[in-house]
């Protein structure tokens, strides 16, 4: 069907007592507040397709209630659909009995919670142990793989301690250590980092970054913050009321966003911190004049820096020592404001 | 002429009422006036309730009250042979148990049996001054020469509570998994928990001969095995449902979930439980004595039936150093149990 790693299908998830009846009604076209006002269900997710590419992060981002968490429990099932496919691997895993989901979990997807969810008994060492220990490993079997992921985290010799002992932050290393012993290929993030405070935070996605760089991992990551979902996301999500209003990549989303509640939420980021000089540099590989050389990858904030201010430069856009485009000053400065100019734009041609 | 004859007349029941021949109940001092010719002025206030006596009054064949007790009564004796065909062998062990601690708490010689108390408090709660407590409470028991019923008193609760454990832990747990079987148990822990304790022995004298210590065992082992249910059943339920998110999405089995995740953290209020278990099975233990059951509460129930205060008093007292002694132990335990999972 596709050759992504996740996709997801026709998704519905309905609360209430008689889920297949009000399902009917969301089929049919029914959102989340009239489904609550007409039949006292609680639309979960509406008709969610989504694809999540191997190697890559896939961001989820919405406010709470939008169906978020929900939606990464139907990844391993931890809540069952009412209707729809989750394909993984290309398997319908809603297909799978209680064995073959347990050796799913086990070996294809790990996860790491909003709370840390530790195991308050056991050492910081056996909590990262918890997926071998899972499978019948003995101390001896586990000690070494363990110790190699809480260094890789950044816990060296942390490992006798018990999880009350280590602040949030460290505790979300647990975390993610534990998520790493299992050796999965899928890592499902659920707000891992909103319990911890802001600058613990930049630091544990410079690490996930990191990580990320060398292991290469297909992480589903879930969040409410909007700036954390721009620095780790190769593909956004954006939920609203169970349904998807817009994905895609996240700087064309800025640049385009495909509805006004995408509007309102990207209005109060810093862009020039966010957008990259490729999502807005002219491409052209003809030789330009030019005053000065900019990466690729640079930020917008990056771009200004490095023209002093000056607003008359011209950039030439380079990516590994090849010209990829031109940026002038004028596009930058206009960029920090693009979410009023597409509108403007967009305004006469409806 | 009685208030509710007309209830009987109306519907056409008065022919069934006479034609099974007067009524069989004594006679009450109205009929003997009413006999007597001189009818007392009934007002409207006075009007009784239509109780079963009341009906009776009016229509012989209606049962009386004292039928449905009687009833009762007639329909447990009934049942009670093969009852007793069922229960005697089940319940057998429980009597070979309580004979065999009392053997072994009273043959051992006091001074294997006191160090050997001290050292247990004194491994499970590493506290010197508990220790103390434990050796100057039996000592002082052992002085005032109420040792040996003190140890009476201490087997039958080691016997009982530790059966109550084995089995409430299970059904806790069970009632924790199911959410049927929590709304079927609880009005029945309630029960057990409500009814006074004099009446667990009623029918257990019914159906087990006085002589057997299985009687006393089983009336302590019902009364007391109610707390390390429920709090089992609470502890599971507490258990943070992230952590169980946790352990299943990481693949745990049913069985490596509870042994793993669920059971050691419930610990402490299964602990909690079990502490009161022991706390509500000395409680009862006392009351037992009036079936026979050995220990300080025949003491007691000597003190007030020949009002001997003193002895009455003295073992009143004793059952109190025995309970702080357990109370303080149990607690022990459960606080290096919390110990190790918080902090």
């Amino acid at each position: 069907m596709t050759d992504a790693k996740i996709s997801i299908r026709n998704l519905f998830k309905i609360f209430g007592e008689a889920p297949q009846e009000a399902l009917a009604h969301a089929k049919a076209g029914m959102h989340k507040a009239e489904l609550l006002e007409a039949h006292r269900h609680v639309l979960g997710l509406r008709d969610i397709n989504v694809d999540m590419q191997e190697g890559e992060i896939t961001v989820i981002m919405g406010l709470s209630g939008s169906g978020k968490s929900t939606l990464i429990r139907h990844l391993n099932r931890l809540i069952e659909p009412t209707a729809g496919k989750v394909v993984v691997n290309g398997e319908n895993i809603l297909d799978y009995g209680d064995a073959r989901l347990r050796r799913l979990r086990r070996s294809n997807m790990s996860m790491v919670f909003q709370k840390f969810a530790l195991l308050p008994h056991r050492s910081v060492m056996e909590n990262v142990a918890t997926p071998m220990i899972v499978e019948g490993a003995k101390k001896n079997d586990y000690e070494t793989e363990a110790a190699k992921w809480l260094d890789r985290v950044g816990l060296q010799g942390q490992g006798a301690q018990y999880p009350h002992q280590l602040s949030g932050g460290m505790q979300q290393r647990v975390g993610i250590a534990r998520a790493l012993t299992s050796n999965s290929d899928i890592m499902l993030m659920d707000e891992a980092f909103s319990a911890l405070d802001p600058l613990i935070r930049t630091d544990m996605q410079d690490l996930l970054l990191e990580l990320q760089r060398e292991l290469r991992k297909t992480i589903v990551f879930i969040t409410h913050d909007l700036d954390e979902a721009l620095k780790l996301a190769d593909h956004l999500v954006i939920l609203k009321d169970g349904e998807v209003v817009q994905q895609g990549e996240p700087q064309h989303i800025l640049m385009h966003p495909g509805d006004p509640y995408i509007v309102d939420f990207i209005a109060d980021i810093n862009r020039a911190r966010v957008l990259r000089a490729r999502t807005v540099m002219t491409k052209t590989t003809d030789p330009v004049p030019v005053d000065s050389e900019v990466s690729a990858t640079a930020t917008l904030e990056e771009v200004i820096t490095q023209g002093g201010g000056n607003a008359d430069l011209t950039f030439r856009v380079m990516n590994r020592d090849r010209q990829v485009g031109v940026l002038p000053m004028r596009d930058v400065l206009a960029a920090l404001v693009a979410t009023q100019g597409v509108e403007r734009t967009e305004a006469p041609a409806a | 002429m009685a208030t509710y004859d007309w209830l009987f007349d109306s519907t056409g029941l008065r022919d069934w009422c006479d034609g099974e021949g007067g009524s069989s109940a004594p006679m009450s001092m109205a009929d003997l006036m009413s006999q007597a010719g001189k009818a007392p002025d009934t007002s409207v206030w006075q009007t009784p309730f239509p109780s079963m006596d009341a009906l009776n009054d009016a229509c012989a064949s209606f049962p009386q009250a004292r039928d449905l007790t009687r009833g009762l009564e007639r329909g447990f004796l009934d049942i009670k042979d093969s009852l007793s065909v069922v229960l005697d062998p089940l319940t057998q062990p429980l009597s070979w148990a309580l004979e065999a601690a009392l053997w072994l708490f009273q043959t051992t010689p006091w001074f294997v049996m006191i160090p050997v108390l001290a050292l247990i408090v004194a491994v499970i709660s590493r506290s010197a001054r508990l220790t103390g407590l434990i050796l100057a409470a039996f000592g002082g028991l052992a002085f005032i020469n109420y040792y040996d019923y003190a140890m009476q008193t201490l087997a039958i609760i080691t016997v009982c509570a530790l059966i109550a454990v084995l089995f409430g832990v299970p059904v806790g747990i069970a009632m924790s998994r199911s959410d049927r079987l929590e709304r079927i148990m609880i009005p029945v822990l309630d029960m057990l928990q409500t009814l006074p304790p004099f009446v667990y022995l009623i029918p257990l004298i019914f159906l087990f001969s006085v002589t057997e210590p299985k009687l006393y065992g089983i009336a302590v082992i019902l009364y007391a095995i109610v707390p390390v249910v429920r709090l089992t059943n609470l502890g599971i339920r507490m258990v943070d449902p992230e952590v169980i998110e946790a352990a299943d999405a990481f693949g745990m089995t049913r069985r490596q979930k509870l042994y793993g995740v669920q059971i050691p953290l419930a610990l402490p209020n299964i602990m909690a439980g079990v502490n009161q278990t022991i706390m509500m099975s000395l409680a009862m233990v006392v009351i037992a004595s009036m079936v026979s059951a050995p220990g300080l509460g025949v003491l007691v129930l000597r003190g007030i039936r020949n009002l001997e205060l003193g002895v009455g008093l003295v073992a009143g007292f004793g059952i109190v150093l025995l309970a702080v002694v357990l109370d303080r132990s149990t607690k022990a335990a459960l606080a290096r149990v919390n110990a190790v999972q918080k902090g």
